[in-house]
């Protein structure tokens, strides 16, 4: 689908921001991924026309980075860390367990678009680990346990916004550094939240 | 910059300019470094890592890529030890784990980088057993290019070739790590003029074009150095043959025109010599209908044609295709039939086939350009028509100038694809829908500031046929006076600057509509043109043929212009003839015969000769070098004449600039109220493009180009649309141009199912409703 006015518009702020039209291409492509749950082809055509290069150009960024899905993912995207610090500090069980509750191999969402699984490299929460995000949300000092109740949390609640000072509180532990602000936005995307781009969502 | 330094490459002290990069300097000295990814002609990557060398710093040796290494003052450097040899039999062990090895059956082995390379340097076994990763064996990514992604090892030079040289980055890598590969975007080919070079600088099977794919092994090809002849930038090319047959033309480095590239038409526009259209023998028409008859038989035609007729009006009409042999044979028959034969006649009979031919810039007010002072330009203004379409080659030229610092001024309405390089594109308030400079030079301020007392390479000629001499005139004179001028005359046919050299006086084809005299007896030769075809005058020159009461056609096909002929003589092209030609900066370049001629065909200069033998004049020529030293006696700089010899002399391979006094007698059509802009385009359904399979389907787009606001006041919000004028409607694809001012819309000429378009007559736009449409039609 190709984008609406309203759109086209927070790009053209987008653009703005920067020297170089092409330089918001990053961005953009959050902007389409957060419309779509992940980078279509009208959405590559549209942003090549916005900021002026062609759309394999557009293609190549968008694919080279795992964060821009090339396929529709779940309402939940589940990120499990499996590098060092996590994995010393048992993420393997966090991951089967996961695995388990969800039914997901690595990189798979299930039939009915609720979770997507992926096991991620380091996501800079080792201080925290393990770690999980949800939508690109961190919660740190996750336990195997605590990591089935978020996963029947999110199955059964169904949060619209994913906020992750809330997660943390319900289903964290240990935080790598606690910043003392209170944030209160969060995303209800698959995109990361980034108020500048206008991807995160108050709660 | 330019300083020498020192540096020592294997113990070996050797000199190299500050800022040179290593592999560039070791190669100028001889030392050579194996590598993929690196190209004299593109920005260094670093990406195949094959170029490794050990050089020493404050930390010891260390390996780096020669080829994004500068070299310093006393660097040292080993390019042979054994960490380097490791080094390299490791990054070809990593190259071939993805590579198929599939050489048997693949185009490039026998010319294969990879394949030499691993034979040189390579560990010599593989200790890969896993699975490699297969993708679909070719996949076409545009109708002339395929793509196997197995055989890749990404390099990056397709892809940095399109972004850095043709600027039509259509092709890019897609994925990451292991899953890395090239593809364009779906639905989205890879459409671009210079797609070829691709295939060319590729340096493994990974891109092929159509026409050379299983074709033949490298190891067979005959190969010759010429010079192409699609366009007046005189592109050096190897043709390489197998059997007699042309099966291939490479770009060639000339470091002062092509500097490696060619552009499709160039490369591809070949297959048409082995045509089964091709006429191989001579034909005669007899009622309706062409037979075979003998030279001798043809000939003895000629003459009692000729005699019959008593004293009749003989004209020439010019192709772009002959070399510069042969115009100087057609000037010496031209005269003959004319002033000498008949002393009453004394103007000129010999008319070139190009609506934008005109008196152009000549002579020693204006200083002739060369392709290098782009290189060197402050300014470079270009006001022709659309460069990109007709002398692709100097549009690569000026993209780099552009990306070196020169700025780019250019007028409309026709070089709207290259606006968007353009410092200033000066629209419709400066240019009229007629061509006319509506403001004074002098009055443009951003034209006035980047000129004044600058280097300036003016790119000058007609836009349309319409356009007036005039505001030409206005725009490079004030150029001249202001500023150190270099002037292109941008004739955009072939060998048009060779026959500009050679023959006494060149008129046009309006000339030749105009000065024919229907009362009169006629007799006109064709030489290699098709005006009827390609012309806007075509309908009233195909009149006059069929008025004419001899018509000779000297041509490869027969066409819509040969076929109103009375005589066909078949002739040869390109690689089957020797001889030289001129392009746009007055260099002379050596064309090579590498194919005997097929069937009867002979010459142009042959047949000539022929003719004027048996009309009883004493000329002998033997061959094409006594030719050329005839025509060579005539340059004005006698040191460094383009003949045969000193032109196959190694330090003169790339040409020899020398002038002639160049006369054309052109004037501008009285008419000026086009109501359609006709516009020539890269490919088209010229009779030598419609024989070549290849490339024939390129030409086949119609179209027209308007503006949004001119869209409008036509109704039309599609994509495709009915061109519609009297009888004729042509179901066409209607392209956006905003650069394009308001009420002007463009049309290809040179195409299929415009040839009934009047551009003088009025027309009308209809929408039609989808795609499906245009399949049904």
């Amino acid at each position: 689908m190709s984008w609406d006015s309203k759109l086209i518009d927070r790009a053209k702020e987008i653009i703005e921001l920067y020297p170089q039209k092409r330089s918001a291409l990053g961005p953009l492509l959050y902007l389409a991924q957060e419309k779509e749950g992940y980078i279509d082809d009208d959405s590559v055509v549209e942003i090549s026309k916005l900021i002026g290069i062609t759309e394999v150009q557009v293609r190549s960024v968008a694919s080279f980075y795992t964060m821009y899905k090339q396929e529709p993912s779940g309402k939940y995207l589940l990120s499990v860390c499996k590098s060092i610090s996590c994995e010393i500090n048992n993420s393997k069980e966090v991951i089967d367990n996961i695995k388990e509750f969800t039914g997901l191999a690595n990189n798979e969402t299930d039939i009915e678009s609720t979770f997507t699984f992926e096991e991620v490299e380091c996501i800079g929460a080792c201080g925290g680990a393990p770690a999980v995000q949800i939508n690109y949300e961190t919660v740190e000092g996750v336990t195997p346990t605590k990591a089935l109740e978020l996963c029947k949390y999110l199955k059964e609640e169904v949060p619209e916004v994913i906020v992750a000072d809330e997660l943390q509180d319900k289903f964290g532990g240990t935080k790598s550094f606690d910043w003392a602000i209170e944030d209160n936005s969060g995303t209800s995307s698959t995109a990361p939240g980034f108020q500048i781009i206008g991807t995160s969502e108050e709660k | 910059m330019s300083e020498n330094i020192k540096f020592t490459v294997n113990g070996n002290e050797l000199e190299a300019k500050s800022g040179e990069l290593l592999i560039e300097a070791c190669e100028n000295s001889g030392i050579h470094i194996p590598r993929f990814c690196w190209h004299k002609r593109l920005e260094p990557v670093g990406m195949c890592r094959m170029c490794l060398v050990e050089v020493e710093t404050p930390r010891g040796k260390a390996l780096v890529p020669s080829c994004t290494t500068e070299i310093t003052e006393d660097l040292v450097v080993e390019t042979e030890s054994e960490v380097v040899t490791k080094a390299q039999e490791g990054i070809l062990e990593f190259l071939l784990i993805n590579h198929p090895l599939d050489c048997p059956v693949c185009d490039k082995a026998g010319e294969c980088p990879l394949q030499d390379q691993t034979m040189a340097y390579g560990p010599g076994e593989s200790r890969f057993v896993e699975e490699k990763r297969h993708f679909e064996k070719p996949i076409s990514i545009s109708e002339i290019i395929l793509l196997d992604r197995e055989r890749c090892i990404l390099c990056a030079r397709c892809t940095r070739f399109s972004d850095e040289i043709s600027g039509d980055p259509l092709i890019e890598f897609i994925q990451r790590g292991n899953k890395t590969e090239v593809n364009t975007f779906p639905d989205e080919p890879f459409r671009s003029y210079f797609s070829g070079n691709t295939v060319q600088i590729c340096p493994v099977g990974a891109l092929t074009s159509t026409s050379y794919r299983f074709k033949a092994r490298p190891w067979d090809l005959k190969k010759v150095s010429s010079t192409c002849n699609c366009c007046s930038v005189g592109c050096s090319i190897e043709l390489n043959t197998s059997q007699n047959k042309m099966l291939r033309i490479l770009g060639e480095d000339n470091e002062f025109t092509n500097q490696g590239w060619l552009s499709d038409k160039g490369r591809y526009n070949f297959d048409y010599l082995h045509s089964e259209n091709r006429v191989l023998n001579i034909l005669n028409k007899s009622e309706d209908s062409f037979n075979e008859i003998s030279i001798s038989e043809a000939m003895t035609k000629i003459k009692n044609k000729i005699d019959e007729l008593d004293n009749p009006n003989v004209k020439f009409l010019l192709g772009s295709s002959s070399t510069n042999e042969e115009y100087f044979v057609i000037n010496e028959i031209g005269n003959y039939l004319n002033k000498d034969k008949f002393l009453s006649r004394d103007s000129s009979n010999i008319y070139f086939g190009d609506d934008l031919l005109f008196e152009g810039y000549f002579g020693d007010q204006y200083s002739q350009a060369k392709l290098e002072d782009l290189d060197n330009s402050e300014t470079i203004v270009v006001w022709a028509e659309d460069i990109k379409d007709n002398l692709p080659i100097l549009y690569l030229r000026i993209k780099k100038a552009v990306k070196n610092g020169s700025k780019l001024i250019v007028f409309g309405h026709t070089n709207t694809s290259i606006a968007g390089l353009a410092d200033f594109y000066f629209g419709a308030d400066i240019v009229s829908n007629k061509f006319e400079l509506i403001r004074n030079p002098n009055e443009i301020e951003d034209l006035k500031n980047n000129i004044e007392g600058k280097k300036v390479t003016v790119i000058a000629g007609k836009s349309t046929v319409f356009q007036k001499k005039e505001s030409l005139d206005k725009l490079i004179n004030f150029l001249n006076e202001k500023s150190e001028l270099q002037v292109f005359n941008a004739f955009s046919k072939g060998n048009t600057f060779g026959a500009l050299q050679n023959i006494d006086e060149v008129k046009g084809l309006n000339e030749f509509c105009n000065e024919f005299d229907t009362n009169a007896k006629n007799i006109v030769f064709t030489i290699g043109v098709n005006p009827v075809n390609s012309s806007f005058f075509g309908q009233k020159i195909k009149e006059k043929l069929i008025a004419s009461d001899f018509v000779i056609s000297l041509d490869l096909f027969v066409n819509e212009t040969t076929e109103l002929a009375d005589l066909i003589l078949p002739t040869t092209s390109l690689g089957e003839k020797e001889g030289t030609v001129t392009n746009m900066e007055m260099r002379v370049m050596k064309q090579n015969k590498i194919l005997p001629a097929p069937g009867s065909t002979l010459s142009e200069w042959e047949y000539l000769s022929s003719i004027l033998n048996v009309l009883g004049e004493d000329v002998n020529y033997k061959n094409e070098n006594e030719i050329n030293n005839y025509l060579s006696e005539k340059y004005i700089n006698q040191e460094k004449l383009p003949t045969f010899d000193n032109l196959n002399k190694p330090s003169n391979l790339f040409g020899v600039i020398n002038k002639k006094d160049i006369n054309i007698n052109i004037k501008d059509l009285e008419e000026d109220n086009f109501s359609l802009l006709m516009v020539r385009r890269l490919y088209g359904d010229s009779s030598t493009q419609i024989n070549s399979p290849s490339i024939s389907m390129l030409g086949a787009h119609k179209f027209i180009e308007l503006n949004s606001t001119t869209a409008k006041k036509y109704g039309i919000n599609s994509k495709v649309g009915n061109l519609i004028q009297g009888p004729n409607s042509i179901l066409i694809n209607i392209d956006i141009n905003e650069y394009l001012p308001d009420d002007l819309v463009i049309a290809p000429i040179n195409r299929r199912g415009f040839e009934n378009i009047d551009p003088c007559l009025d027309f009308d736009i209809t929408e039609a409703k989808n795609r499906e449409e245009l399949n049904v039609n």
